[in-house]
């Protein structure tokens, strides 16, 4: 007997799934987010791969302040030795767990090669798709690094001094809008491949600031004139913040930086809509 | 014989030349990704400040060191990607089974893979460390040694790339972990050996060739300043000089050593390369 099969019509499905996509907006994000964490979840052991190079960093930043640190229960910038050290593995372990492919050449790739050109048709916006998919990826990619940091800071250095494991929720809050706040930057840098050829010099300045500013010292360790302009860039936001929480929790400090970075996030939004607003209006098909 | 190594250099050269002239088709890129490059170095110096401003010296070195130790790694590095950029990604080349076009020259397959592709943004690393140099105390003495370092420190790191990318031959996962352990060396490279003691030292210049490739150089090169600055008698001059000759050369015969093996290697495993039947034209 032959089995009854519902057909649907090409144009019946793409109704469905636009017209429904379009009625819960979430959604069809959520579902790619779903297919990036799924793929990624093949390629786990992939990724461990990369936890040599997040050892020797901080293999070295654990030899460099014990160096510097002569004196037992010596302050530098009011941060204990193990503070200190555990600063640099969770800023460390916010820029290997969060650092992505997708995000830094794919948006810079679409719009040199062109490929833009049938995303933008797509029934999503562009720099949402990518901010989405970039979130599939560091979710299955930070947590292992969580645990790797935990295992070496726990081993190699000793526990927090007073951690509070009560805030523990906060902090992972503040480490997510860091990295969101992160990856919008970034989107926002590499729309400027839209008026220049190939933004990635720029990218590699902000990653380098962001990097030797941000991840290796707390703001308290800078001159105290440069102190008020650090807290204005993205620097404390993505970086300070977020490490600074949980290596010295205190709940006026954490109203202060979930504060700044909901502010960033939305001025960062905004910047990004605008930019590619302004981006896809100048774009040329050269056909094909 | 010679005109063999003659032609096949002179064939290197050009390959390099047409590389990079290839690269500079849009002039405004060409010139961005090298000042970019060297701007996007320079931030670093920016923990250099901070970590000075805490201590006076760092594991033995003075600021002055750690820009000439950042300097050689700089342009060691530069360099080797300037003139053999493809040894960075030979793991993709085997694995792909991309190697045939050059399987079918009549030229030498390692140096002309080698040589086959060139970063130009290394230009400005290559640059950066010279202007390193300069800042941290320069003679004509010191430039000599600064170039003849470059060149072996490049000839090392090319060789310890080369002998972990060949190992995809065998392994279809070492084209992670060699990725991996290079970073690494770069990581290690760029700050004080003194900070580094016991069984991790010893592997830093044994194992992982971060010690020959810049650590030593550098010392041989604040030795050589200290001793011009001091204005030594003949004799001691003498005897400085023969030393600092004897380094020079230990470090050479290492690069050369490790250059051997890696080459070595590489054919080892170019045996047990097969292709992937892919069509490719190399011009």
């Amino acid at each position: 007997m032959r089995k009854y099969v519902k057909k649907t019509s090409v144009h019946e499905t793409q109704r469905y799934v636009c017209g429904g996509l379009r009625r819960r907006p979430g959604r069809k994000y959520r579902v790619i987010y779903q297919s990036v964490l799924l793929e990624n979840l093949q390629y786990a052991a992939n990724l461990a791969m990369g936890f040599f190079s997040y050892f020797v960093f901080i293999y070295i930043f654990i030899r460099l302040w014990n160096y510097m640190y002569q004196a037992p229960g010596e302050l530098i910038a009011g941060y204990a030795k193990e503070q200190m050290i555990w600063y640099v593995m969770m800023t460390e372990m916010i820029w290997f767990g969060s650092d992505s492919g997708a995000l830094t050449r794919q948006v810079i790739t679409d719009i040199r090669g062109g490929n833009i050109a049938y995303m933008m048709n797509k029934p999503y916006h562009y720099t949402l798709y990518i901010l989405t998919k970039y979130t599939g990826e560091w979710s299955i990619r930070l947590p292992m690094y969580a645990l790797l940091a935990t295992v070496i800071g726990t081993c190699m250095v000793g526990a927090i001094p007073g951690f509070r494991i009560a805030a523990l929720p906060v902090m992972i809050l503040c480490v997510v809008l860091g990295i969101t706040i992160n990856a919008v930057f970034k989107i926002c840098i590499s729309l400027f491949s839209f008026r220049i050829e190939d933004a990635t010099p720029f990218l590699w300045l902000y990653d380098k600031l962001l990097l030797v500013v941000g991840t290796v010292f707390p703001i308290e360790i800078f001159p105290v004139a440069l102190q008020p302009f650090f807290k204005l860039t993205p620097i404390y936001t993505v970086c300070y913040g977020p490490a600074k929480l949980v290596v010295d929790f205190s709940a006026g400090k954490c109203i202060e930086i979930l504060s700044a970075q909901i502010l960033y996030l939305a001025a960062g939004c905004g910047l990004m809509f605008w930019i590619y607003g302004k981006g896809v209006r100048k774009l040329y098909v050269n056909g094909g | 014989m010679s005109t063999a190594v003659k032609n096949q250099v002179r064939v290197c050269l050009l390959s390099v030349k047409y590389n990079i002239m290839r690269e500079m088709v849009n002039p405004v890129t060409f010139v961005t990704n090298i000042l970019f490059m060297m701007l996007n170095n320079a931030t670093i110096l920016v923990q250099w400040f901070i970590l000075f401003r805490l201590r006076g010296e760092i594991g033995g070195y003075t600021m002055k060191d750690v820009m000439l130790l950042w300097g050689l790694t700089a342009s060691s590095f530069g360099l080797s990607k300037v003139l053999f950029a493809r040894a960075f990604s030979l793991p993709e080349l085997i694995i792909s089974g991309k190697l045939d076009s050059y399987l079918v020259q009549p030229k030498n397959v390692c140096l002309s893979m080698l040589t086959s592709a060139t970063s130009t943004a290394s230009i400005g690393d290559f640059l950066y460390g010279l202007v390193l140099m300069a800042f941290s105390g320069f003679s004509m003495g010191r430039l000599v040694l600064f170039l003849l370092f470059t060149v072996t420190g490049a000839v090392i790191f090319v060789a310890f790339t080369l002998l972990l990318g060949s190992l995809s031959f065998w392994f279809v996962r070492a084209e992670m972990a060699g990725g991996q352990i290079v970073s690494g060396m770069i990581s290690f490279m760029t700050y004080p050996d003194g900070i580094f003691q016991g069984v991790s030292r010893y592997l830093l210049y044994f194992l992982i060739p971060v010690g020959m490739a810049v650590w030593k150089p550098v010392h041989i090169m604040t030795a050589f300043s200290g001793n011009a600055d001091n204005g030594m008698s003949v004799g001691a001059a003498g005897q400085s000089l023969q030393s600092g000759l004897a380094a020079l050369l230990t470090v050479a015969g290492y690069a050369i050593a490790l250059m051997s093996i890696a080459v070595f290697i590489f054919y080892r495993g170019l045996r047990r390369y097969s292709s992937s039947s892919l069509m490719e034209a190399r011009m």
